[in-house]
């Protein structure tokens, strides 16, 4: 692409930007302070609890994951549930990797990464009966510091209380952060 | 150690109760849906973070090590999508194309296809890119639509068509099939042989689907009620195969 079009491209883009920005302006702060947003905690003391465990039930599944004859489940912020997936007419269910503030997976032979709240785990899955870490990368995910939601009232994350790995709206007393 | 790996590999066997050659962990990576944030190309794993992409080498698997952190341009990128020897970021503002041929510890920014509003994933195959956009949150123009994009050149991405949707999340394409997930509103599935004319062929409006993976005519789907999975090698006649539900 020529540097022209670029130039004229990136104007566009800082125009429709500009345009976002300015076109909506912020909603005055609502004056009702009590319905806000409070953070979900994992407890510092739990966060780095990983473990292999017998199958668990499906709670609130999220990203999924393919290899060898195998499926990977996320139950997001809880973990990875492994079925023998090698007759997709019936999976069979064999364990649950519990791996708290889990969302995302990928995996490259036979070593599973996964987040764990902040850090980057790389796991061995190599052999069934013995499922490990092998890997811990600290300190890679910075924690939420507020919700999605704009316009909104919150309870400002206290990280003595954990890691934030989400946001419920709910009923609050004399929040302090607002976006 | 060579031994203890057979050992291994042969309890896993056992513990199976089937000796199907399936189970044995092949070289390389797996896949993962569309709307994936970690993915293994080669001998890196690239993890998306709020603006960047994260390298690590895993040419050892079992020991990731850190390669640095490739700075993304505009909005906060969702989704990334390993193609030939590009990398897909789907973003708010469109798709960008990053080739890690040349430094895969710092792939290489090559060009962004806009599309002005709204992005959710992205995949592609061959010389066509499929992208879903949905509405929903703030700064977006509301549509819900699904683009065939022409990537025959990558740096010059050129819009195909857009066709409308309803909430579309997650898609995926095995050959001339293409799977597109409605969210709360269903499965779609396309002819997709002629991008620029995508034929509906069938519609499944009662399963969640916010993502799915299609391979060797096993489509798996994911979503709110749990996991779902389909035979899809008479597209005429697509069949449940079993699902996971989830417990309420």
């Amino acid at each position: 692409m020529p540097t022209h079009t670029r130039l004229v491209l990136l104007a566009l883009l800082l125009i429709l930007v500009d345009g976002c920005k300015y076109g909506n302006p912020p909603a005055p702060q609502p004056t009702d302070r009590t319905t806000g947003y409070r953070a979900v905690y994992i407890s510092n003391e739990d966060l780095r609890n990983v473990t292999v465990q017998a199958p668990q039930p499906l709670l609130n599944p999220g990203k999924i994951y393919v290899k060898d004859g195998y499926l990977f489940v996320n139950d997001q912020q809880r973990g990875i549930h492994i079925f023998d997936n090698r007759n997709p007419a019936k999976p069979i269910d064999r364990g649950f990797l519990r791996i708290p503030g889990n969302s995302e997976m990928a995996i490259k032979d036979s070593t599973l990464y996964a987040n764990n709240g902040p850090d980057l785990l790389a796991i061995n899955i190599g052999n069934p009966a013995n499922v490990r870490v092998v890997k811990r990368i600290e300190n890679v995910f910075a924690p939420s510091s507020y919700p999605d939601a704009r316009q909104v009232w919150f309870d400002c994350p206290d990280p003595g209380k954990g890691y934030v790995v989400g946001w419920e709206r709910t009923t609050l007393t004399d929040p302090q952060c607002y976006r | 150690m060579k031994t203890k790996l057979y050992l291994s590999l042969l309890v896993g066997c056992c513990a199976c109760g089937s000796a199907g050659d399936s189970a044995t962990p092949t070289t390389g990576a797996g896949t993962g849906g569309s709307t994936a944030r970690f993915t293994v190309a080669d001998n890196f794993l690239y993890v998306l973070q709020k603006q960047s992409i994260l390298s690590y080498d895993v040419a050892a698997s079992q020991n990731p090590v850190a390669k640095g952190s490739t700075s993304t341009y505009g909005a906060m990128p969702e989704t990334i999508f390993p193609f030939g020897k590009y990398l897909l970021l789907g973003t708010p503002s469109g798709i960008q194309f990053y080739d890690r041929s040349l430094k895969p510890a710092a792939p290489t920014f090559v060009t962004t296809y806009n599309h002005w509003f709204s992005c959710d994933p992205v995949v592609a195959q061959g010389t066509v890119a499929y992208a879903t956009l949905r509405s929903g949150t703030p700064c977006r123009t509301g549509q819900n639509v699904l683009e065939t994009v022409d990537i025959s050149n990558p740096t010059s991405p050129k819009l195909i068509r857009s066709y409308p949707m309803t909430n579309p999340r997650g898609l995926g394409i095995d050959g001339n099939t293409l799977f597109v997930g409605e969210g709360d509103s269903g499965l779609r599935v396309f002819d997709a042989t002629d991008p620029a004319n995508l034929r509906e062929t069938a519609y499944f409006r009662n399963i969640s689907t916010y993502d799915l993976i299609p391979a060797r005519n096993v489509l798996v789907v994911t979503g709110t009620d749990g996991i779902y999975q389909y035979d899809y090698s008479d597209l005429s006649d697509i069949k449940r195969l079993s699902s996971i539900p989830i417990k309420r």
